[in-house]
């Protein structure tokens, strides 16, 4: 099939009416999904499985594909308004996002955030469509020792997240590390770290110390009557979010941010394990150091929202070209869709876009619809969303907590979750008394595993050899990725040393 | 004073945890035979290792940052405890740590009425009779919302008649969802 005969297919899949208003209503689900918190994307596309069991398999790919976007992207929603990650690839989102609303520019905030989830969601889609069977067997080339790079590399933000706490952003980092070692390990699964109780058999669960840091801290800090709390000067009027939205001025001061962020979050999509929350974690590392005001990353800049934004939701294409190639789920949302799929009798593999390529097409014009139209309708949701900030914070207030708890215990039904939110929200607390910093742990956290995970790996079949592992010769992407990870950790706590001496000296 | 009490405490405990705590079930042999595998206390030890490096320099930090500080002493610090227990911030986290604990015994519905109406008033509502309408509201739309529409599993609690009434109100929901299809 010629690529104009696919990109027909594609529209006849997604343009006939029936097709087109249920691709809306996927939008609005998946939107109001993500923006929930604790319903994470995987959820949001297994509570949408539902809808599908009547529908045939290209139709049902196409619904499940604009839920999945659009919850991404929904998830920022709740981020930017409340600091409580709809899904957990929007916790980089807060850093920057929350001190733009209580600044009073919530619109603006938004605004980035949903047109760099549409650039970064458009740009994987063309991706996807265009380079699907190339781009696949290039990430399958990705061994152990690199992928350990690529997460390494998500971990050298640690020394740029303060740049007056270096210290003790390490030891936030090093603390998220050891946070992910606990339960069992996943190599050999002997039980580590647990002092004896079998509800950390299972290790700790992201979700919960993501909201309890976050969000909970956040409320509890509210209580003090000192505090200025947040109200209708803080973006949000009436119930209403401030729209002004950002100058096309601003939006072409993060064009190269917003293109960066898309390719590497594409790339990081289709490696397998690796998903949406590394790559917004990834970018916001990447755009950190490449930028001319690190300093500024965390103050509320628009760069931190498009970086984080743009990159999540380029993974979301990334996701797919493995499934639709391989038939392997990039991750967890996408082996939701393979299993709906798969329930309908499609055999998925790489034989799959060969013989019915009304797939990729379907899946493209889905991605494409999706995110031009989730624009209008996450700014809509976002404004339904603020209508609760206008409600008095000793109202307001406990119903974070609540949502706060029903994301924790839906997640895996289990009070010890909600134990562990607690106990993360008073960390919280320890936390900021300390100057230590809640980014870095959660950074630890989500990159820990995986970064173990592949250096065990890597280790093993390199015969206990680490040169062997970052051999230039034997593994050049490694190499290079792991040179760029070790000069983006010292240089911060060396250029100032450098800078100090230069000045003495003059 | 704070900040050093509690650098020292997890340089404390850290410690304590590399020497007992790190495996806490036997190695299978085919790891420990084989020279090539990483052992699955390596990557925890190393990360504590480096985080007792990091604790010291720090506690030396903050030691030489408050030189000289007239607040920076222990009887300070044991002064402002009675403070801080008296606070709202502490009823705060006693609240949700009561929560957390109740949960799976009393269910949400009781959980969320506690959650909604004692903190409501720890933040300062002055009107408990509307605060206590609206908790109950709040709790149902909460409850309707996760548990009937979007089948997020909330808990019902182990106590007869609490149980009982939270599969009515889910059968409520159900029958509603039945009607329209």
């Amino acid at each position: 099939m010629s690529m104009g005969q696919l990109l027909a297919s594609g529209f006849a899949a997604v343009f006939n009416p029936g097709m087109f208003f249920m691709v809306c209503i996927a939008i609005v689900l998946g939107t109001i999904f993500g923006a929930l918190p604790g319903v994470s994307a995987t959820m949001a596309v297994a509570l949408g499985l539902t809808f599908t069991y009547t529908m045939d398999p290209i139709p049902a790919i196409v619904f499940l594909t604009a839920i999945y976007c659009s919850s991404i992207t929904g998830g920022s929603i709740t981020a930017i308004l409340f600091k409580i990650p709809g899904v957990p690839s929007s916790a980089p989102t807060t850093f920057d996002g929350y001190p733009m609303a209580q600044r009073g520019e919530a619109g603006k905030a938004l605004g980035v955030a949903l047109l760099a989830s549409a650039i970064g969601g458009l740009f994987s889609a063309v991706a996807m469509f265009a380079l699907s069977q190339p781009l696949t067997k290039a990430a399958l080339q990705f061994g152990p020792s690199d992928l350990f790079s690529v997460t390494f590399l998500g971990l050298s933000i640690l020394t740029c997240l303060d740049s007056e706490h270096i210290l003790t952003c390490i030891i936030s980092g090093l603390l998220g590390l050891l946070l992910a070692c606990v339960g069992q390990d996943k190599m050999y699964a002997v039980q580590r770290l647990t002092f004896g109780s079998r509800n950390l058999l299972a290790g700790i669960d992201m979700i919960p110390v993501l909201i309890g840091l976050f969000a909970v801290t956040e409320v509890f800090k509210q209580t003090d009557p000192k505090k200025k709390r947040l109200s209708a000067e803080d973006g949000i009027t009436g119930g209403r979010v401030n729209t002004k939205m950002p100058s096309l001025k601003e939006i072409w001061s993060i064009k190269w941010t917003m293109l960066r962020c898309s390719v590497v979050g594409t790339v990081v999509g289709i490696l397998p394990g690796a998903g949406a929350t590394i790559a917004s974690f990834m970018c916001y590392t990447m755009e950190t150091k490449l930028s001319k005001y690190p300093e500024k990353f965390g103050t509320g800049i628009i760069d931190g929202i498009a970086a984080s934004e743009a990159s999540n939701n380029a993974a979301t294409g990334g996701a797919m070209v493995p499934l639709l190639s391989l038939g392997i789920p990039g991750g967890n949302a996408a082996a939701v869709m393979m299993s709906a799929l798969t329930l309908k009798g499609v055999q998925l593999g790489p034989l799959l876009l060969t013989n019915q390529p009304e797939y990729l097409s379907a899946t493209f014009m889905s991605m494409i619809v999706t995110n031009i139209l989730m624009v209008i309708v996450a700014m809509a949701i976002a404004k339904v969303f603020a209508q609760i900030l206008a409600i008095p914070y000793s109202y307001l207030g406990p119903i974070i907590l609540m949502l706060a708890l029903i994301g924790t215990y839906g997640d895996q039904m289990s009070a010890t979750s909600v134990q562990i939110m607690v106990l993360a929200g008073v960390l919280g607390l320890i936390v900021r008394a300390c100057h230590l910093n809640s980014a870095a742990i959660v950074l630890g956290l989500v990159l820990g595993n995986m970064c173990e995970q592949n250096f065990s790996r890597g280790y093993l079949m390199s015969k206990g050899s680490i040169l062997t592992m970052f051999n230039p010769m034997l593994h050049p992407i490694a190499f290079v990725l792991i040179i760029v990870c070790i000069v983006m950790l010292v240089s911060p706590i060396v250029m100032p040393l450098i800078k100090k001496a230069r000045a003495g000296k003059q | 004073m704070f900040e050093l009490i509690i650098n020292i405490l997890l340089f404390i405990f850290l410690g304590f945890t590399f020497f007992t705590h790190v495996l806490e079930a036997a190695v299978p042999a085919s790891v420990t035979r084989n020279p090539y595998a990483l052992q699955p206390d390596v990557w925890p030890k190393t990360i504590i290792i480096l985080l007792e490096i990091c604790l010291i320099i720090n506690i030396v930090k903050i030691i030489r940052k408050n030189k000289g500080n007239p607040e920076f002493s222990i009887s300070a610090f044991v002064r402002s405890i009675p403070g801080f227990l008296k606070s709202r911030l502490f009823l705060g986290i006693v609240i949700m740590v009561v929560a957390s604990l109740i949960l799976e015994t009393v269910g949400f519905i009781v959980t969320a009425l506690f959650v909604l109406f004692c903190y409501g008033m720890l933040l300062g509502e002055k009107n408990p009779v509307r605060l206590a309408i609206a908790s109950v509201c709040i709790t149902l739309v909460l409850y309707i919302i996760f548990s009937g529409l979007l089948s997020v599993n909330l808990p019902r609690g182990t106590i007869g008649f609490l149980r009982n009434f939270a599969l009515f109100l889910e059968s409520v929901v159900a029958g509603v969802k039945g009607i329209f299809g």
